[in-house]
């Protein structure tokens, strides 16, 4: 008898452990729809925002048996809400399923909405989701960012994920956009002495004629002038956050160059152009590497204090257009080596002196570098980098290694040819 | 009428022979006696004893000698022993024979010619296959070997298939099998002592060990098991290996089949005792440990990086024979955000037409799965390949088609199905089999939080297995002295010593580097 009823007690306590414990909850991929990207937009009545998910459709681009489907890849609604959760289960009178942030990769907010003092609020939102990553990306859109979504119709990857990622993944590889993850922007914002970079993009291209200009990088996503049947959505330069407000915008010119120098930054390949030398009016195409970081030395004992930074960088010079072939002569390779760190060190310094006179707060991460400095956090607040920061005397010094210099094939002279 | 009918029944129960009340006792009775100084006596008894004239293939031969007549009977079974030996070599020189006072030794030509006292002795001796001749005034009897039991010839191995290596395989024949492990093994420290088990059938076992290299008390240890076995009759080691393994509830295998001389020669040498039997087609190895299971003898003989290619292969398919499924269900059900965007929106996107939740669609073609391969088994040759293609086309094709099961679903399960054939020892292979299964449910309850606690509790009790005082991960977990032939295996140069966990008397096998 005893041992019936043990194995009655084991039957029970059996059945309750998958009964009671089991994740009943739980819910199917195909009871749930996935957000790819989200977008805010500042909305009339205050306190309120307008929502933008663009949704994923996952039965686009399989190939099933049984008869594919027509279906869109993609379809964005926009809805007005107080914040970001809530609006999670308002969106269910209109869609279907289960709203899951699980695949949200971007999160774009018009620059109109950026610009407002009270954006830090809904954003910050964004920590408390579960689902929310952290490493979805921060766009401003120059356009509401329901028109940035409806607008963008990306000719060869259709389906949106994919676009987003790759447009992402090679623009911060390219150096054109900053990698602006949101958990980039919570930390800089809570550090209280950096700007923060976010992604500029827009859909609206300007229509008016094209300037001549030195780098065709050189602007913002809208201005850059291309022909031809491709997305109509620029991803370009970036938006500047000064204690998580938009304040102004990098180009990406500058944006790059702010990559190269601050070491949280992987932007790995970088071609840029600068005059040629030795041939007047013609560009040579060089490649941008950041092997080692940037040394900086501070003192900031001084008045004011003093920044000297070295930036060392690998360059390879691409083409060739005054056909001097300099890889066979070290005085030419020395020539170019002194005018491109001259180059190179002025662009930086215009960049500096824009950060130090329009935006008051470096995008660098230098303060880390001071951090070191200080013996207290007391010493460090006291000082307070942010508003020393516009006084600082501040050197960038590049110091270039050349890499290759594209393939040698043997090139004729010019005189050998147009004899 | 109704004491007629009881009259009839009482007398039918008078006919019913006497004999039919032949017990197990009274044969024994009658086999303890001594061999009688009269002939005709003896030549009844044996008759009582084997049924004849009933026993068609038991053959007496009487015959009277020449010279003095004396009389002479030689008993066999037909159907086990080779007639034309009989003919030739006793029947013919005992029937030309002119010499009167000539001893059955100085007759007969056989290779052999033992004189048995006992009628258990002589019954023993014709159910081996033996002949056995009574004489006239003699109060014993002579038997000499003419056993001729039928059965295939050497094959090639059927389940342990190998590429490179030795084709041939055990056969049913005990004595063929141990022509087979002598041929390997030309050492006279090689032993094979036997022991009779099964009380009626005397199923005879051989134990193989080499004298100077097996631990004694192991092999001690098999004999006393062996002796102790209680049982009318066991045929064969498959049954013999259930009769003897220690947790017979366990999911995984104790003691190692194996169909191929090869591999069985190699762990006697490697201390290991090999047990063979009569009508079993393979060798019983133990004690047996999980690598032992893991391992084919091709490891071995291909050459360093290819014998650990197929070691990685299979250590990797074994995985994905357990988890693969399970892995799919937790994944999709409760950790989407593990998934990367293209595969789980590919995965969606096939599951938004499915009609029944990943678990019992999982479950469905995996049970699909163990149908087409059970069934394929025991299908009969001429319909094999109906069931590839019933199996294959109607079950995976038309179930994507018509929407039940999604493609990925199949994929999966067809993946796990195949890396479960890489385990070639079917013991372990059900166990994995078995194994997959528990992770699926816990899968489907617990997500991956259910399958880590089971692989956890499963890890103890794998841990915790032994095999005749072996632990089953040795010589991985508990650490032993070893050539390391675990996951991966050493050069063959290298591998220099026996595993310790047998305690062999010596643990060296191999010079340093395998040169003088």
């Amino acid at each position: 008898m005893g041992h019936l009823l043990k194995i009655i007690n084991i039957v029970i306590m059996l059945a309750a452990l998958f009964i009671l414990p089991g994740c009943w909850d739980q819910t199917g991929l195909d009871k749930k729809v996935f957000v790819i990207g989200m977008g805010m937009d500042k909305a009339e009545a205050s306190g309120k925002i307008e929502v933008t998910y663009l949704i994923a459709n996952a039965e686009a681009g399989i190939s099933q048996q049984g008869g594919g489907s027509q279906e869109p890849s993609m379809q964005t609604i926009t809805i007005r809400s107080s914040d970001l959760i809530s609006v999670r289960n308002t969106a269910n009178a209109v869609i279907a399923r289960e709203i899951s942030y699980d695949l949200l990769q971007v999160l774009v907010v018009s620059e109109e909405l950026a610009r407002e003092k009270d954006f830090i609020r809904f954003l910050y939102n964004a920590s408390k989701d579960r689902e929310i990553k952290r490493n979805a990306y921060l766009m401003v859109s120059k356009e509401r960012a329901s028109d940035f979504f409806t607008n963008n119709k990306p000719t060869m990857l259709t389906r949106p994920h994919k676009f987003y990622e790759n447009m992402v993944n090679r623009g911060i590889e390219t150096g054109l956009i900053p990698d602006s993850q949101l958990h980039h922007f919570f930390r800089i914002t809570e550090e209280d002495a950096n700007l923060f970079l976010g992604m500029y993009v827009t859909t609206e291209v300007k229509k008016d004629k094209d300037k001549f200009r030195a780098n065709e990088n050189n602007v913002l996503a809208g201005e850059m002038k291309f022909e031809g049947e491709t997305n109509n959505a620029q991803f370009l330069g970036a938006a500047v956050f000064l204690e998580g407000q938009m304040i102004g915008t990098f180009t990406g010119v500058e944006n790059r160059i702010v990559m190269l120098i601050n070491r949280a930054f992987e932007a790995t390949d970088i071609l840029s152009t600068y005059p040629d030398p030795f041939m007047e009016g013609y560009q040579m195409a060089i490649r941008l590497k950041k092997v080692k970081d940037s040394d900086v030395h501070l003192d900031l004992n001084k008045q004011p204090p003093k920044i000297r930074v070295t930036l060392p960088l690998v360059a390879e010079v691409m083409s060739d257009p005054g056909m001097e072939n300099p890889a066979e002569n070290k005085k030419k390779i020395d020539k170019i080596r002194r005018y491109l760190e001259k180059e190179i060190a002025a662009q930086v310094k215009d960049v500096v002196n824009k950060t130090q006179e329009e935006y008051k707060a470096e995008p660098f991460g230098w303060s880390l570098y001071a951090r070191k400095e200080f013996r207290t956090l007391k010493e460090y607040m006291a000082f307070d980098w942010m508003k020393t920061y516009p006084r600082m005397d501040i050197e960038v010094d590049v110091k270039l290694r050349f890499g290759e210099f594209g393939r040698q094939p043997k090139i004729p002279t010019y005189e050998g040819i147009r004899d | 009428m109704f004491n007629f009918l009881n009259k009839i029944a009482r007398s039918k129960k008078k006919i019913k022979p006497v004999e039919s009340r032949n017990t197990l006792e009274e044969q024994s009775s009658w086999k303890e006696q001594t061999i009688s100084w009269l002939i005709d006596e003896n030549i009844d008894l044996m008759k009582k004893i084997y049924r004849i004239p009933d026993n068609r293939d038991v053959k007496v031969r009487e015959i009277k000698l020449g010279g003095k007549g004396r009389k002479a009977a030689v008993f066999f079974i037909s159907s086990i022993t080779d007639v034309r030996t009989i003919e030739d070599s006793a029947l013919r020189p005992l029937l030309l024979n002119k010499d009167p006072d000539a001893g059955i030794e100085e007759i007969i030509y056989t290779q052999n010619v033992t004189a048995v006292t006992q009628i258990q002795e002589v019954v023993e001796n014709v159910n081996r296959g033996n002949a056995v001749i009574f004489l006239e005034g003699k109060p014993a009897a002579y038997a000499f070997e003419c056993a001729n039991f039928q059965g295939r010839s050497v094959e090639s191995a059927e389940t342990e298939v190998l590429i490179k290596g030795p084709k041939e395989a055990f056969t049913e024949k005990a004595i063929v099998n141990l022509s087979l492990l002598r041929k390997r093994i030309k050492n006279e420290a090689l032993v094979a002592e036997t022991v009779t088990i099964g009380k009626r059938s005397k199923n005879d076992v051989f134990i193989l060990y080499i004298r100077n290299l097996a631990d004694n008390q192991l092999v001690e240890n098999i004999k006393g098991r062996l002796n102790n076995l209680n049982a009318d009759a066991i045929q064969n080691l498959s049954l013999l290996e259930q009769y003897i393994e220690e947790r017979k509830f366990s999911l995984f295998p104790s003691v190692l089949l194996s169909e191929r001389p090869d591999r069985a020669a190699s762990f006697i040498e490697d201390g290991h005792i090999v047990l063979i039997m009569d009508n079993s087609p393979d060798s019983l190895i133990l004690p047996a440990t999980f690598w032992s299971f893991f391992h084919t003898p091709e490891d071995h003989y291909l050459r360093f990086f290819f014998g650990n290619f197929i070691r990685v292969l299979r250590m990797i398919a074994m995985f994905i024979t357990i988890f693969i499924s399970a892995i799919y269900i937790a994944v999709t059900t409760y950790h989407a955000e593990m998934i990367p965007a293209d595969l789980l929106l590919a995965i969606a996107g096939t599951r938004e037409k499915v009609p029944f939740p990943v678990l019992i669609e999982i479950l469905l073609m995996e049970i699909a799965f163990e149908l087409i391969r059970e069934a394929g088994l025991r299908v009969p040759n001429p319909m094999g390949p109906t069931i590839g293609i019933v199996g294959a086309l109607i079950l995976g094709q038309a179930a994507v088609e018509a929407n039940i099961i999604s493609p990925i679903v199949i994929i999966v399960v067809a993946l796990s199905g195949l890396s479960s054939f890489t385990i070639s020892d079917i013991s372990l292979n059900f166990a994995l089999r078995i194994i997959r299964f528990m992770f699926i449910f816990s899968a489907g309850l617990f997500g991956i939080y259910g399958m880590t606690t089971l692989f956890t509790l499963g890890m103890y009790y794998f841990v915790s297995l032994k095999s005749f005082g072996v632990p089953f991960l040795a010589p991985m977990s508990p650490h032993y002295v070893s050539s390391k032939d675990t996951i991966f295996r050493k050069l063959l140069t290298q591998e220099s010593l026996r595993p310790g966990y047998l305690k062999p008397v010596d643990i060296n096998k191999k010079g340093n580097g395998a040169v003088k």
